[in-house]
């Protein structure tokens, strides 16, 4: 993070008039990250004759081979929202494409080399970008996402301590990824399966690296309120795993465990709670707060 | 609009035909196991264009039960599933545009939903469509596939790929995306279907031309042609609405052979098990559930 911050953002916004609505203002950015990789995003405002600012800021972190999301319904909630494409995702890929399968085992013997090293500095310089935004309210900056979305709400959440006032994590994937692996043969985690099958003599080297990658170990650095959602029948993340994570969380917590759900981990349920947690944090003008 | 249909979709398979197959094959020792082997595969497809695949076939039977499983919506197919690929000759399509199958024509998400809707002719969907027939080509060309057992499983073009190829003995179909597109788009905001109030809103007076390119590749149009078994995998709300349990019954009273609506639970797993039941049942298989109890 220290040679992160050395380098300079240079943020770009450019607006897309096709995808902008009366509500909502659409625009495309980019941002420069770790090793000279060129982060593409979506960027949605509310108008401001729709809703006045200042805005909460709104984080969306994609999951494992979903596209970004382009955050207009969030918009139209009363959020500034930015769907991130860290690096290897389109429009992020010019610079670094190990592709899907591919990203989790990239590099997985080194740790300063590592897929997600330069993948969790995307997400986390996100931040910065909605930190440099006028219309934005700098103490009220959140972050959602599931599976991968998840586990970068964890990281991001960790990484920025200083910068995020909430976060809501679904199924949250790259926690206890050794285990995981074990109880699985989903998916992305059965990449490092296929990994150690082909060169099981790597176990060791791979254990060290993920170590320095793993939500679990990210969680004790988090200070704000935190809401996760797990499946207990999750054969993707496996609940373990989520149970794990949550335990290490020392913030303001809460769990929401879905008995009969794999990795959906109760999203029908769930997706309003999401809503109600973050409007209840970040106090958007034009979500409705319950009491 | 049926002959119409048929004129247009008889002139897509002519045009298809025109072009060898010429798969290639290349085993992946990555993605294969002590219980199958897997292989990307290539194919030609309309334009000509080279379209990928995953393939798994299990080891030690002779002959298995096949499956094909079409494009998600998205740039990224993952393999098929472990469970799936020791019991079916399992092959994952990925059509022109998405990874693997990305060049020279790489997809744009969101844009890909309304990539020359102003025709039926020239609607990316036409040469999709066209790859996911060659996809069947190709899985229906195996020896080492039991052709009395053969599925499809997917979105619409699931339903459109069991409506032009007769090999299909069951297809199954979820989170469908262009059955009544227009009326759907008018009840949300999130993408992709937003691409089309986005196209829409631009192009203001492009109302007539969108609904006249969309009827040819609205499932509801094929399914009188589908006879294999069919399910469709429903939503479970209130009213006609796409989330609600009648958004589907134009469809499945459509559907030319068998068929059945799954009302979904949205218990992840217990719709996962039953979906994956049924389809076993279909192709002679044994049910899996992909949850590995801990030992």
């Amino acid at each position: 993070m220290a040679t992160a911050a050395r380098i300079p953002l240079g943020p770009s916004v450019d607006a897309i008039a096709a995808r902008s609505t009366e509500a909502v203002e659409v625009f495309e950015i980019g941002y420069d990250s770790l090793d000279g990789v060129r982060i593409a995003g979506w960027y949605c405002v509310p108008r401001r004759e729709h809703i006045p600012p200042p805005y909460p800021g709104l984080l969306l972190v994609p999951g494992y081979i979903s596209e970004p999301t382009l955050p207009k319904s969030w918009a139209k909630l009363g959020y500034a929202a930015v769907g991130v494409a860290p690096r290897g995702k389109l429009r992020s890929n010019r610079q670094y494409n190990p592709g899907y399968p591919g990203l989790l085992v990239d590099n997985v013997v080194d740790r300063n080399t590592y897929a997600y090293r330069g993948f969790y500095v995307d997400a986390a310089r996100a931040v910065d970008f909605l930190r440099n935004r006028p219309e934005v309210d700098r103490a009220r900056i959140g972050v959602h996402g599931s599976s991968q979305g998840g586990a970068l709400t964890i990281t991001t959440a960790a990484l920025r301590a200083d910068a995020i006032a909430c976060g809501a994590a679904g199924a949250p994937y790259l926690c206890g990824m050794m285990d995981a692996a074990g109880l699985t043969h989903s998916y992305p985690y059965e990449e490092i399966n296929e990994y150690l099958r082909l060169y099981p003599e790597r176990e060791q080297a791979v254990r060290e690296t993920l170590n320095y990658f793993d939500g679990i170990n990210f969680a004790p650095l988090i200070r704000c309120p935190m809401q996760i959602n797990i499946g207990l029948r999750d054969d993707v993340c496996p609940p373990e795993t989520g149970f794990a994570l949550y335990d290490a969380l020392g913030c303001e917590k809460t769990l929401h465990p879905y008995p009969n759900c794999a990795h959906d981990a109760g999203s029908h349920w769930e997706a309003p709670r999401i809503v109600e947690f973050l409007a209840r944090h970040l106090q958007p003008a034009g979500a409705l707060v319950r009491a | 609009m049926s002959s119409e249909l048929d004129t247009f979709w008889d002139a897509v398979d002519a045009e298809l035909a025109r072009y060898p197959m010429a798969p290639e094959l290349q085993p992946l020792p990555m993605r294969s196991t002590d219980s199958s082997t897997t292989y990307a595969v290539r194919l030609t497809s309309l334009g000509p264009y080279r379209i990928f695949g995953y393939y798994s076939v299990p080891k030690g039977s002779a002959r298995a039960p096949g499956l094909l499983l079409t494009p998600r919506y998205g740039s990224v197919n993952h393999v098929p599933d472990y469970h799936d690929r020791e019991r079916y000759a399992v092959l994952q399509l990925m059509h022109r545009g998405q990874r693997l199958a990305d060049r020279p024509f790489a997809a744009e998400y969101p844009g890909l939903l309304t990539l020359g809707i102003h025709s039926p002719e020239t609607f990316i969907y036409r040469a999709i469509v066209a790859d996911c027939m060659r996809g069947a080509d190709f899985l229906l060309s195996r020896r080492e596939v039991d052709l009395d057992h053969v599925a499809v499983q997917g979105d619409d073009l699931a339903l459109l790929t069991a409506s032009r190829r007769a090999g299909f003995t069951a297809v199954q179909a979820h989170e469908l995306l262009l059955y009544r597109l227009l009326e759907a788009a008018q009840v949300t905001d999130e993408y992709p279907i937003e691409e089309l109030n986005d196209y829409l809103h631009t192009n203001p007076d492009s109302g007539p031309a969108v609904q006249h390119t969309l009827e040819f590749f609205d499932p509801l149009q094929h399914a009188p042609r589908i006879r294999a078994t069919t399910l469709l995998a429903s939503g479970d709300g209130a009213g006609d609405g796409p989330s609600g349990g009648g958004w589907l019954q134009p469809l499945y009273q459509a559907v030319g052979g068998p068929s059945e609506i799954y009302r979904l639970t949205h218990n992840g797993a217990v719709d996962h098990d039953w979906m994956d039941a049924w389809l076993a049942r279909q192709l002679g298989g044994q049910p899996r559930s992909r949850f590995l109890e801990p030992v």
